[in-house]
């Protein structure tokens, strides 16, 4: 997946039950979506059921790196950028450790300076920093902010690491269902145009009394003189919309 | 990644004699992409004609089709390519699923020269290596359906592209439809008991030309 840098923001979603969320995820897995929409609604959901201040959610892409994919506020977003940008915080530890950090507060910490200067600016004074895995794999971490200081409970620390999980699996099958859909689709197109141009070649060789390389030579140089695709020449011959002599002369073999 | 490279390790991990892959685009039209020798091929080509065959069976249904004999083509639900593959000395066949995600993105096939059952630990091992397939071999179909100039040769016959090319000229020679080109082609080969294949490179090669048979 091409990493997206940049966020979406501040799209405040009004308190709701559990049920809600898990709606919400369903209605996301069975329809088109944009994974980015997702993430902002679980981390949103996320800060919502737990009764935190901000959220944010960072993934790795293809070559490592972590990316920032999400965040409820502008602060978040500044505080996850700060962590990134340093290699240094909470967030970073919880992804290279694949255990989740908890920041009961903030202004007591030593570890992460450029971290706690940031949060501490941006008013957040807790911090909760839930491992997103999949078969032992690291692939981000969901992150959660608190105005006021204080640990998440036994209770919500596991309600966090399921919602994580949860995010993981839906990230994961996005990402499939979405390769497995492009894939079929060039597949198709390529086996489809390839036919097409290779039944052209048989109506030019057999109206022109050529072989199938001059054929295909041919077919190429109408479609370049013409300015359109191979394929679309090819449709036209098997058709029988373009005549094959009308073709050759173009390219100027005279039949 | 090579067509090579796809189909050995089946035979390595698995001690069979032969092994070739095929990939379907949803319109049902296959690319096979590799084989590992010359038999594998034909048996490839074989269930390709007849429309029957473990292959069909591990697409239409997606899960692991086995044949540990195929002397036992008695109650097989595929009597024809049983009896033409023992006739070539295939005793025993397996196909296997592709899929990604959810969809059936092409088979396995599997082929020994004795007779083998596969035990369960070597059929999982299958099925999770044609899984593992399936991505590089779609997108090695589709590289070479781009590339105008990759070559078709019988251990990667991909898009048997003679047989489309045989019926534009058979379209040219009866001025007719690509359909009804293709529908007298393979008519053609029914009533001469012939492959498609066969007669599509008489046509290719000039030695058959349509316009000149009765109808």
């Amino acid at each position: 997946m091409t990493p997206l840098k940049g966020t979406t923001h501040e799209r405040p979603l009004p308190r709701k039950p559990h049920q809600f969320c898990l709606c919400r995820r369903d209605r996301h897995l069975t329809s088109d979506f944009d994974v980015v929409d997702l993430l902002h609604t679980l981390v949103a959901q996320c800060v919502d059921i737990l009764d935190t201040d901000a959220g944010g959610l960072m993934l790795v892409d293809p070559s490592g790196s972590l990316q920032l994919m999400a965040s409820t506020s502008e602060a978040a977003d500044l505080v996850e950028v700060m962590q990134l940008n340093a290699d240094s915080g909470p967030c970073i530890q919880c992804f290279a450790t694949g255990v989740a950090v908890s920041v009961a507060d903030i202004s007591a910490t030593e570890e992460w300076p450029v971290f706690q200067r940031t949060a501490l600016l941006n008013g957040f004074n807790s911090a909760y920093s839930i491992p997103m895995k999949l078969r032992g794999q690291i692939i981000g971490t969901m992150n959660l902010f608190g105005v006021k200081p204080g640990a998440l409970s036994e209770r919500d620390a596991a309600v966090a690491q399921a919602l994580a999980d949860v995010a993981t699996i839906s990230i994961l099958q996005e990402r499939l269902t979405r390769e497995s859909t492009i894939l079929a689709e060039q597949l198709h197109r390529a086996l489809d145009s390839r036919i097409l141009v290779e039944q052209a070649k048989g109506v030019i060789a057999q109206s022109m009394g050529i072989d199938m390389d001059q054929a295909f030579d041919i077919l190429r140089s109408y479609a370049r003189n013409n300015n359109v695709t191979i394929r679309s020449v090819a449709e036209g011959i098997s058709d029988r919309v373009i005549p094959a002599q009308r073709v050759a002369a173009d390219a100027g073999h005279a039949s | 990644m090579s067509a090579r490279e796809l189909c050995a390790p089946f035979i390595t991990g698995l001690f069979v004699d032969g092994a070739s892959i095929s990939v379907f685009d949803f319109a049902g039209r296959q690319s096979t992409v590799c084989a590992t020798d010359g038999l594998a091929a034909r048996a490839d080509s074989l269930q390709f004609e007849l429309g029957e065959g473990p292959h069909w069976e591990a697409l239409a249904t997606g899960y692991p089709v086995l044949c540990p004999n195929n002397r036992d083509s008695s109650r097989s639900a595929w009597p024809m390519f049983a009896t033409t593959a023992q006739g070539l000395g295939i005793a025993a066949v397996f196909a296997f699923p592709m899929k990604i995600g959810a969809a059936i993105v092409g088979v396995v096939d599997l082929l020994c020269i004795t007779p083998r059952r596969l035990d369960p630990h070597h059929v999982s091992l299958a099925a999770s290596m044609a899984h593992r397939t399936a991505t590089a071999a779609v997108r090695l179909a589709t590289r070479l359906a781009d590339d105008a100039t990759s070559v078709e040769y019988e251990m990667a016959p991909a898009l048997r592209r003679e047989v489309h090319q045989a019926t534009g000229m058979i379209q040219a020679q009866l001025n007719s439809t690509t359909t009804e080109a293709l529908a007298r082609l393979r008519g053609h080969a029914f009533a001469l008991g012939a492959p498609v294949s066969t007669v599509a490179y008489a046509v290719v090669h000039g030695r058959l030309d349509f316009s000149t048979l009765p109808e």
